[in-house]
């Protein structure tokens, strides 16, 4: 089969910067119009029969996505196994629904600092588990994210098992409303968050971050032995994503308005995970693509949206099975720098 | 001149029952190509293992440049200037040869996450020099036209020749080389030799595991012979080709016995 | 937090805790053993588990047709229908394990793909068959028959022994027993250990790895069965997701007692559903599994190979 990620950075190599920038602006463009596409007559097969489009678009497709490439940045880059992802998610969502609700915060200033709790939590589970062999990181993840849903759950200040209600929406920003009757901000809001991460991960890939955390993937102990420092950089990929995990946990929070323990379960690590693997492991397209496809799918298709577990169990046997790539795999072709041309 | 580069005192090393190294005192000077032989199984890769800090020592204790290694953390060694190559070759096979030396080469970069995130200058920078110099190191070992082809698909010879790249794209004072030459056809281990000769004139001190004794005596100051774990020699090459222990080691029977 | 029930109960939490160590411990040998062989986590076990569980509910009422509700039987239909059960569960989760190793694992080994893959093949493998009892009971608990009539042989010192706790215990040990002679004296047994020492060197001595991993699948699935079983007989009552807990406990008391080490597995259980038992007497019974987790990274910290150590080779470089 061929790769289709490698012939489209084939012909990406060949265009001079301002077509390159051309390319990106009308795509982006584009991925703005999407909110519009289930009303527009050609596209409006894209209808979702219970939720609006719309609102599939912000969640779970755009949140799904955002968070796909997050945990990408650990189990993709690096080839850490984090089973527990949904911990961030929760911290985050919690850290807004508490901020807001009992300190007036505004989502705008809960972002930042949901991010850095987030990245902080990342830290102190990274910072016994990553010295450990990789199967038992996946373990102590999974315990990790069970642990912060129980607290949630036993905890006064957290609501217990009802949660916590009332949060408020986001302000508006420069006139866009965040409300029930704006679906659309909140894809655009998304669709940044997205752009942003996807942004800094290019960043990343190309440079010495990128290499480190190739490095350990590929051979950990070499990667020692050539004098990268495995457990930092371990680290790091642990609280990068466990940052864009956070912040898909705020916004989510400011979305729904009400969330409880049971939003936070062991699931959802595992169709994030699904995300990742159907897509493409460590090639951000392909996450996009996977999420998106796997996001929207059981709201499009009313019979699998109960079914929907088993389905995300069974994309992960097969595609492990057949095609452990994901549907787009990683850079396999030999890549043409232009530095590097002579 | 000859100030002691590496030095093993008294190192002994066990596997469970297996004494791996018993009692090695053995030391590489400044500037020289020294080579470290001895029968399979002798322990001469241990020696290279319990130098990067693979593994712990049992006991004795490891000098490099008068700093003891113990208990430092593997990539700090590095840092500190020992790299090395491995006896079946270890590169990262899905990076292209090119990063696989940049890669080795960040160990000195000032600049890390933050940096390389915001595009700050030094990164730039550094990014731009680690390039050019391993474009440098690629281009020194022949093998600069497969700059972009991924590791996994060089032929053999060029794969082993990117370990020894890679090892000096950390920069190191003293180069630890497993067997370099292993399946090399004799020309190619000429050439080798010369590539080794000419890395030491560049100023870097070399420690060679090597089998082929002619290769030996071409380039090496001084071997060390290891034999079941414990040095059993240490001298000039010609001497020690003809040291009876050595032979026996070698044969398996003392050399006056035949 | 109520230190005073220690005390007070400090018998009785111990038989509870013994009974329920020696569950974990009979799991625990579902990943232990595959862990010897494999070097990976049998993340599927948790689910054969659970199936083991609700196999014990069909038969009992598909097959033997004793209804929810029934009046406890005796004498030899007892007899008879424990032992059914017992054998069943054991069956089909031996046959379960197989296929799942069969499914989620042979083809990448064969194939030698990087043990992410393996991961989270398993992992798939153990949310499919736990999501599908989830939409077959609705997600619903549900209630087992008690043909057992849950009679006392006596008090001790406030512990009450009661013979579905005695019979778990004595059956666990005896299961225990019969694993360890098989395992040291057996020539399979010893194809194992070869194995659990050394993949290539077995392969070298000419052991079938292929018929030794799906060995260590059958024998971790028997136990797991009969783990199920007990568990059952005690409980009464099962849930699609009773696994998931469990199989974190389990595997927690595989690595307290050392990875892919046999008796480590069943002191690591008995000291585990000890430690459980009165952590959850003391802090209350929702903080179980935090207590369990947290002792799962303290060992995996202080001492990564196990109180008894890991029968499992060092890696090389
Ligand atoms: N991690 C380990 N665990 C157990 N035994 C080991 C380990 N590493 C090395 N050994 C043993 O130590 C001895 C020395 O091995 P070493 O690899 O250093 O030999 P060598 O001199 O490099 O041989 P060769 O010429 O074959 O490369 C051997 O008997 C080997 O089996
Ligand atoms: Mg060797």
């Amino acid at each position: 089969m061929i790769n289709i990620r490698d012939k489209g950075a084939e012909i990406w190599e060949t265009w001079n910067r301002p077509k390159r920038v051309a390319f990106v602006l009308i795509s982006i463009f584009f991925a703005g119009l999407l909110p519009f596409a289930a009303d527009w007559g050609p596209t409006s097969f894209l209808n979702t029969p219970i939720t609006s489009f719309q609102n599939v678009l912000v969640y779970p497709v755009g949140m799904f996505i955002l968070m796909a490439l997050g945990l990408n940045i650990v189990v993709g880059k690096s080839g850490l196994l984090d089973l527990g992802y949904v911990a961030f998610f929760a911290i985050g969502a919690y850290s807004q629904a508490i901020l807001s609700t009992k300190f007036g915060w505004s989502t705008w200033e809960v972002l930042p600092v949901g991010i850095v709790i987030a990245m902080f939590s990342g830290m102190l589970l990274g910072l016994p588990a990553l010295r450990l062999r990789g199967d038992y990181l996946a373990i102590i993840t999974l315990g990790f994210g069970e642990i912060v849903r129980i607290i949630a759950l036993n905890s006064k200040g957290t609501g217990g098992p009802n949660g916590v209600a009332g949060i408020p929406n986001p302000p508006a920003v420069f006139g866009f409303k965040f409300d029930l009757m704006h679906p659309e901000h909140y894809f655009w809001l998304v669709l940044g968050m997205i752009l942003l991460v996807v942004w800094m991960i290019r960043r990343f890939t190309v440079r010495r971050p990128g290499r480190a955390w190739e490095a350990i993937r590929q051979d950990e102990d070499v990667a020692a032995l050539m004098g990268v420092n495995t457990l930092v950089y371990k680290l790091w990929s642990f609280v990068i994503g466990a940052a864009v995990g956070g912040a898909a946990g705020v916004l989510y929070a400011s979305k729904v308005m009400v969330i409880s323990p049971d939003m936070f379960k062991f699931d959802v690590s595992v169709l994030i995970l699904a995300c990742v693997v159907f897509g493409g492991i460590g090639n951000i397209w392909g996450v996009i693509l996977g999420a998106g496809i796997l996001a929207y799918l059981p709201d499009r298709i009313r019979f699998i949206s109960d079914a929907r577990q088993v389905i995300f169990g069974l994309v992960l046997i097969i595609m492990m099975n057949l095609r452990p790539d994901g549907l787009l795999p990683r850079k396999k072709r030999e890549k043409i720098t232009e530095k590097s041309k002579k | 001149m000859s100030e002691k580069m590496l030095e093993l005192k008294n190192v002994t090393i066990k596997f469970g029952g297996v004494t791996a190294l018993s009692e090695v005192n053995f030391h590489v000077n400044e500037g020289e190509i020294c080579a470290l032989i001895g029968p399979n199984g002798a322990g001469k890769t241990t020696v290279f293992n319990v130098v990067t800090g693979v593994y712990p020592v049992t006991s004795g204790e490891i000098l490099f440049q008068g700093q003891n290694l113990a208990g430092l953390k593997r990539h700090k060694v590095v840092k500190a200037g020992l790299a090395r190559t491995f006896q079946n070759v270890r590169l990262f096979g899905d990076m292209t040869t090119l990063e696989n030396v940049i890669t080795a080469s960040d160990v000195h970069k000032k600049s890390g996450v933050f940096g390389s995130l915001f595009g700050t200058p030094r990164a730039r920078l550094e990014e731009r020099e680690s390039r050019e110099r391993a474009h440098e190191l690629l281009e020194f070992l022949g093998i600069d036209h497969r700059a972009d082809q991924l590791a996994k698909n060089l032929p053999y010879g060029d794969q082993r020749r990117l370990e020894i790249a890679r090892a000096l794209g950390t920069e190191p004072k003293l180069l630890l080389l497993d067997e370099p030459a292993a399946g090399f056809n004799p020309a190619e281990k000429i050439d080798l030799a010369n590539t080794i000769k000419k890395i030491r004139d560049r100023g870097y001190t070399v420690l060679l595991i090597e089998h082929d004794m002619s290769l030996i005596m071409r380039i090496s100051d001084r071997v060390a012979v290891l034999d079941f774990g414990e040095k059993i020699a240490d001298d000039l090459p010609s001497k020690v080709q003809n040291d009876p222990k050595v032979i026996e080691a070698y044969l398996g029977v003392p050399a006056d016995a035949s | 937090m109520n230190f005073s029930v220690v005390t007070s109960q400090f018998w009785a939490l111990c038989l509870q805790g013994v009974a329920l160590g020696l569950i974990y411990s009979l799991i625990s040998l579902g990943y232990t053993m595959v862990y010897g062989v494999l070097r990976l986590i049998n993340f599927a076990n948790s689910e054969v588990f659970m199936v083991g569980t609700f196999s014990i509910l069909f038969i009992q009422v598909s097959v033997l047709g004793h209804a929810v509700n029934v009046d406890p039987i005796h004498g030899i239909q007892l007899l008879g229908a424990l032992l059914l059960s017992l054998v069943g569960a054991m069956l089909v989760c031996a046959l379960l394990a197989m296929l799942v190793e069969l499914v989620a694992y042979r083809r990448l080994r064969a194939h030698g793909t990087n043990r992410l893959a393996s991961l989270i093949s398993a992992i798939g493998t153990s949310i499919f068959l736990s999501e599908s009892f989830r939409i077959f009971t609705h997600s619903r608990p549900q209630t087992s028959p008690r043909l057992l009539e849950k009679w006392t042989f006596g008090e001790i010192a406030g512990a009450n022994f009661r013979i579905d706790t005695v019979m778990a215990i004595v059956a666990s040990i005896a299961i225990f027993f019969a694993l360890d002679q098989f395992v040291n004296r057996s020539r399979l047994g010893a194809a194992i250990r070869a194995v659990s020492m050394s993949e290539e060197n077995s392969r070298l001595m000419g052991i079938n790895l292929n018929r030794v991993v799906t060995l260590t699948f059958a024998i971790g699935g028997l136990t797991t069965g009969a783990a199920a079983f007990f568990y059952t007989t005690i409980y009464e009552n099962t849930q699609f997701n009773v696994g998931f807990n469990l199989g974190i406990a389990a595997f927690t008391a595989a690595v307290l007692g050392g990875i892919g080490n046999l008796r480590g597995a069943f002191y690591g259980g008995l000291a585990l559903g000890l430690l459980e038992q009165f952590a959850s007497a003391i802090l209350g019974s929702q903080w179980k599994a935090v207590t369990v987790f947290l002792v799962l990274v303290l060992v995996l910290l202080i001492k990564p190979s196990g109180i008894f150590g890991e029968a499992v080779q060092q890696t090389r470089t």
